[in-house]
């Protein structure tokens, strides 16, 4: 499973709302829906891991931080973003940040795994 | 628009994921037994609803409609003449309308004519090129005050169409490319050889001096339905459902085209003469018209939450406002009587600020990633995040890699 963090973006968010359109008219089911999404989350993750070169560099000040479940969660003031093309700037922004290795995920998943199965990996 | 030295790759970005998941989830549809109708729906809606964000630059799927466009016109070089060139039709105005309704966009609130005027050369160039009628030199289209145009989607077979936001916020679509008809005619556009089903087309009319209104286009608040057919103007099914707002002045007789007489919902929407609005008030002749003209359509409803709901949600919050400040009246009574004045908050100098709430902001900026390393140096913080997707101030951006500094 991949992770589901690119859903609240614009991108996840349109799909969403499409997905809700058509179950409420009743063309797909519940089910089915959450399988689009499920699909989404493999390509998007796949897409910014392979598809994506460019670098951003930020600087501003920071508000309020919190690292809970293994996500970090920030807030910030007066950001500027800088591209190599251009610069962006606002009064504040929220980064939400999942576990960029995987391993920290994937262990937890094998160790979950390892109770169901009696079968210690470690 | 000028070419930038880097192109975005966002919207690349975009359509690469949206083409990859809707291939991959192909199958699942039709393991569920879900016609592929619905999956191009699905996309359609789903690119629709990106391009209304206004996030991402909507030019991509302006390369895409002319690249479907050229397809499709090869496809139909093989039917009838009068076809082929007006899809010939379809694929230069299209270029043009792409400029024509960004430029008229500020134009929209005054002389709807104006942005009329601007697509009648093309069009005449065309009609007169295929030896139609030339009594069509009225606009294609009209606005009414109040209606912008908002974007341009592209249906599945490549044609362009306006969306266009009223000022209350309901959505509609206009078909901006028509055949040209003479005034309250109606010409069948195809070939009576055709297949088709009764075609409703567009009713122009001429601009006449001193007529605020042209015919416009038929505008569905809540259904605008575009049958698909194999034919010419491939136009998809599609339903809006928008707020049943006030419709302004205008109407356009959109060309459906229904296949084999299946049933296009709202789609009859042959209409007489609109242009009777001409001065007139705009709301009422509208709204019976277009009450009327749409049949399935549910029966116009006015919102009444907001201001007009309900007073018992109200009268819950009076009285717990006031219970409240008989509290703390109370409270202030006791403080003053012990010698102790307290009149302010206890909390007015805490640190944390009660401000946050209250900010407001058209766009929460957001950036959504993973962390490869976050570090902190006493209040000196060190980001090092991957793979994000970023929404600022209302734009998308990504990035494969992102460094960032902050002190707290």
């Amino acid at each position: 499973m991949a992770y589901q963090l690119y859903r609240n973006t614009t991108l996840g968010n349109s799909l969403q709302e499409s997905l809700d359109e058509l179950i409420q008219t009743q063309q797909i089911t519940p089910q089915l829906a959450l399988q689009v999404l499920l699909q989404f989350d493999k390509a998007i993750n796949t897409a910014l891991a392979n598809r994506v070169r460019n670098r951003v560099n930020f600087k501003g000040s920071l508000n309020t931080y919190r690292f809970c479940d293994n996500v970090w969660t920030f807030v910030l003031n007066d950001v500027e973003f800088r591209e190599v093309t251009d610069l962006v700037k606002v009064d504040k922004v929220k980064i939400v940040a999942c576990d960029g290795k995987r391993a920290s995920y994937t262990c937890v998943m094998i160790l979950l795994f390892d109770q169901l199965l009696d079968t210690p990996h470690l | 628009m000028a070419s930038s030295a880097n192109s975005n790759p966002v919207p690349k970005l975009y359509r690469s994921v949206i083409e990859d998941v809707i291939n991959e989830v192909r199958e699942l549809f039709l393991d569920e037994g879900v016609d592929e109708q619905v999956l191009m729906e699905l996309k359609t809606l789903w690119e629709n609803k990106l391009m209304q964000s206004k996030a991402v630059e909507g030019f991509h799927t302006e390369e895409q409609a002319a690249l479907q466009a050229a397809a499709q016109q090869q496809a139909q070089q093989s039917q009838q003449v009068t076809q082929q060139t007006q899809s010939q039709q379809v694929l230069l105005p299209q270029q043009q309308q792409v400029t024509n309704w960004q430029s008229t966009r500020p134009n929209v609130t005054s002389a709807p004519q104006q942005q009329v005027i601007v697509q009648d050369p093309k069009i005449l160039q065309h009609m007169s090129a295929t030896g139609m009628s030339a009594a069509a030199t009225a606009a294609t289209l009209a606005l009414p005050t109040g209606v912008s145009p908002y974007q341009q989607l592209i249906t599945s077979q490549g044609q362009i169409l306006q969306v266009v936001r009223a000022a209350n916020g309901a959505q509609y679509i206009i078909q901006p490319q028509q055949q040209m008809v003479l005034q309250q005619q109606v010409l069948p556009q195809m070939q009576p050889g055709g297949v088709q089903a009764p075609v409703i087309q567009q009713v122009l009319t001429p601009l006449q001096g001193g007529l605020p209104q042209q015919t416009g286009v038929i505008i569905q608040p809540q259904q605008i339905v575009l049958t698909g057919n194999k034919v010419q103007q491939n136009t998809q099914v599609m339903q809006m459902a928008g707020q049943a707002g006030q419709m302004q002045q205008v109407q356009q007789v959109q060309q459906v085209q229904q296949a084999q007489g299946g049933a296009a919902q709202g789609a009859p929407q042959q209409q007489q003469q609109p242009q009777a609005q001409g001065g007139a008030a705009p709301g009422a002749p509208q709204q019976q018209q277009a009450q009327q003209m749409t049949q399935p359509q549910p029966p116009m409803m006015l919102q009444v939450d907001g201001a007009g709901d309900t007073s018992s949600d109200e009268d819950e919050e009076e009285e717990e406002e006031e219970y409240d400040e008989d509290e703390d009246e109370d409270k202030d009574k006791d403080g003053g009587e012990d010698g102790q004045v307290e009149e302010e908050p206890l909390n007015s100098e805490d640190d944390v600020s009660d401000e946050e709430d209250q900010e407001l902001f058209d766009t929460e900026n957001v950036v959504v990633c993973q962390y490869d390393k976050i570090h902190r140096s006493k209040n000196k913080w060190k980001f090092h995040l991957k793979d994000g997707i970023m929404n600022l101030n209302g734009r998308d951006y990504v990035f494969s890699k992102a460094v960032g500094d902050a002190e707290w």
